[in-house]
């Protein structure tokens, strides 16, 4: 146990000068401390808590992007706070998302769902398709809102998240939408998701009424076949 | 062109598109994406007009199948390295003798294309689900390479795209038919009876974090887009190097594009094995852990529904009772009370997998891989991986494509893509 504690204190060290052409094989003991400490709720703490102060220092990108991908595996509420200061930040914010996307508490999502109000351009895709992967319900408002962006990337990765939400309020969204031209197709798609969903839920005339308004001449043909085929499915269903 | 019916695929898709408008035509796959014509546009050819996208490599492989075929228009080459996309095109140029192959850097490029139908993947993994379903979004039929997936959000993802759009979507390892006939037969024959335990040996390392230092980025390659979805790391050759090599000089050892020779091998091997034991409609509802045990290292065991055990490199063999046949790198043993036989599925037209595709999109069947299938050898392969890096048995529930009550496995589900990719 001593030996394995000085091991974990000299990767810890090694981690804080860590960079692009290091040798990654004196991180080894972190690796298996991840592994081994997955039964034992307060030495995870312990080395969490380390791992937090290294991303609270100044250390190399390198070594804050191995932090995060250990912290998408044991990382908690106690994280979120350090994690969420580095979404604004341009080389750090997808690693930073890498870590909360997968830290399941609320904390997690509250702090991503804070961000899309002080990121913008790439980094709101990025925050807005964290949101989605997390089918994070409650942010569904916020989300909506970045509908209207006039930035096409942003537009359509709000569409998108609302698509993997795919909750009845997520799909009244989606229907409301007046994005920019370039997003329609994702808002479609989307609207195309959430009626899946509800057919899988059972709920039939849900889905119905999305395909009904997706099968009019306005639409691309690729979408008309999809929701023809949809509709032909809520028919089957209720037979 | 003759397709051995009375109607050509134009006819078919002419008729099949105005019944699915009709509401009249209820059959999975409806029609391919340039070949409705309208009011502006001709119908298509009776020849399938496709495009490559990652052409190095296996991707180029791929490409000189569908090159080949008399059937195929090939139009546009897409890479975003130069060399390759520069020999690819010239490739194509010199089959049809002219100069009309487009070659682009960015895919979108290529997929916002009316005039292709189809188009093959070869990228790195970390592309390949992104790639596939912007193509069922453009209205392509896609064939892509294996490993189909990188995590197992991507498939069910990946399925639902293809089904929404009626798009054929096959996976690329034509092993899975053509290397294991030795074990097919037995099998589907009903000599060994019920297969009830399989041994799948020899396939190597998971990949592993990637820590090569920065190179000065060659001007022939976007390093931005090679990148993608993955996390930003500087360039070095032996990051996106190679194909095959699990060493530490190719992307493929490398956890961000790859899931390492388990999963490249793997998609072969478990592809075979589940096919051969009829199991691959189904995914696995375990990945039990074995700790090594004196000198027999660990291993993992994947159960099926139907209570099949499939083994990977189960060291002490298989000595079970009943029949048992040994393939090498599959190892088969069944219960010995002899079954009806059954015909063991095939490819359809022919080419090898290349020519199931093409077919496929044709007639619009499922094709011999369909991604479904693939989708499943995929998550018998994330849970073996997932079960060996966390070093213990994980349940899964195929029905929620969740590990029930297992919060450290439900993080390995999926990752965070890099802005600005996202998956949906």
């Amino acid at each position: 146990m001593a030996d394995d504690a000085a091991k974990l204190d000299s990767a810890c060290e090694a981690l804080k000068a860590y960079n692009w052409g290091a040798d990654k094989n004196a991180l080894q003991p972190i690796e298996d401390a991840i592994v081994s400490t997955s039964s034992d709720a307060a030495a995870r703490a312990a080395l969490e808590a380390r791992l937090i102060a290294v991303l609270e220092s100044d250390v190399s990108r390198d070594a804050k992007d191995y932090v995060c991908r250990a912290l998408a595996v044991i990382g908690s509420t106690a994280s979120v706070p350090s994690l969420a200061t580095l979404l604004a930040k341009e080389e750090l914010s997808h690693m930073a998302r890498f870590a909360l996307e997968r830290i399941p508490s609320v904390q997690a999502a509250d702090a991503l769902r804070a961000a899309l109000a002080t990121v913008s351009g790439d980094l709101k895709v990025g925050v807005l398709s964290s949101l989605g992967n997390r089918g994070d319900a409650a942010s569904v408002t916020q989300i909506a809102a970045a509908l209207g962006d006039a930035d096409s990337k942003v537009a359509a990765a709000a569409a998108a998240a609302l698509g993997s939400i795919r909750t009845p309020e997520a799909a009244k969204a989606l229907a409301a939408a007046k994005p920019i031209a370039a997003a329609m197709s994702i808002v479609i798609d989307s609207r195309l998701a959430c009626a899946e969903a509800f057919l899988a839920q059972g709920k039939m005339e849900d889905a119905r009424a999305i395909y009904m308004l997706l099968v009019g001449e306005s639409n691309p043909k690729l979408i008309r076949l999809a929701a023809t085929r949809g509709i032909q499915t809520c028919l089957e269903q209720k037979r | 062109m003759n397709h051995g019916t009375s109607s050509t695929r134009r006819e078919f898709l002419k008729t099949a598109t105005g019944a699915a408008v009709t509401g009249v035509f209820a059959a999975p796959y409806i029609i391919t994406s340039k070949a409705l014509g309208d009011d502006t546009t001709p119908p298509a050819s009776d020849r399938i007009v496709m495009g490559g996208i990652g052409i190095g490599n296996q991707g180029g492989g791929d490409q000189g199948a569908f090159l080949g075929r008399g059937d195929v228009q090939y139009v546009a080459v897409c890479d975003v390295r130069k060399k390759w996309r520069d020999g690819a095109k010239d490739r194509v140029n010199g089959r049809n003798k002219n100069s009309d192959c487009a070659a682009y850097n960015d895919f979108r490029e290529l997929l916002a294309r009316d005039d292709i139908d189809a188009v093959h993947i070869g990228t790195p993994d970390h592309w390949h689900a992104i790639m596939v379903i912007e193509a069922c979004r453009a209205g392509k039929d896609a064939y892509c390479q294996k490993p189909e997936t990188l995590t197992l959000r991507e498939g069910p993802l990946m399925i639902a795209a293809a089904r929404r759009y009626s798009r054929i979507v096959s996976g690329g390892s034509q092993r899975v038919r053509e290397d294991f006939n030795n074990l097919v037969g037995p099998c589907w024959n009903g000599e060994l009876g019920a297969i009830k335990s399989v041994n799948v040996r020899d396939f190597g390392p998971l990949s592993q974090l990637c820590n090569l230092p920065a190179q000065e980025t060659p001007a022939d390659i976007d390093w931005e887009m090679w990148l993608g979805p993955a996390p930003w790391q500087p360039y070095n050759s032996g990051r996106c190097d190679g194909n095959f090599g699990t060493g530490g000089n190719s992307w493929r050892s490398y956890v961000d594009y790859s899931g390492g020779s388990l999963t490249d091998w793997g998609a072969h091997l478990f592809g075979g094995a589940t096919f051969a034991s009829d199991v691959c409609e189904l995914q696995p509802t375990a990945a039990v852990f074995h700790k090594a045990d004196g000198q027999l290292g660990a291993y993992v065991t994947l159960t099926y529904p139907n209570g099949l055990e499939i083994h990977h490199r189960r060291p002490d063999q298989l000595k079970p009772e009943g029949p048992q046949i040994d393939g090498g790198k599959i190892q088969i043993h069944g219960d010995g009370v002899k079954r009806d036989p059954k015909p063991a599925p095939g490819y359809k037209g022919g080419g090898g997998i290349h020519g199931d595709f093409i077919h496929c999109v044709k007639t619009r069947e499922k094709p011999f891989r369909d991604i479904e299938l693939g989708v499943n050898t995929m998550v018998a392969l994330h849970l073996l991986t997932i079960a060996y890096r966390l070093q213990r048995t994980v349940k899964w529930d195929a029905a929620t494509q969740q590990f029930p009550g297992d919060e450290e496995a439900g993080r390995m589900v999926d990752r965070a893509r890099r802005q600005p990719w996202f998956l949906s």
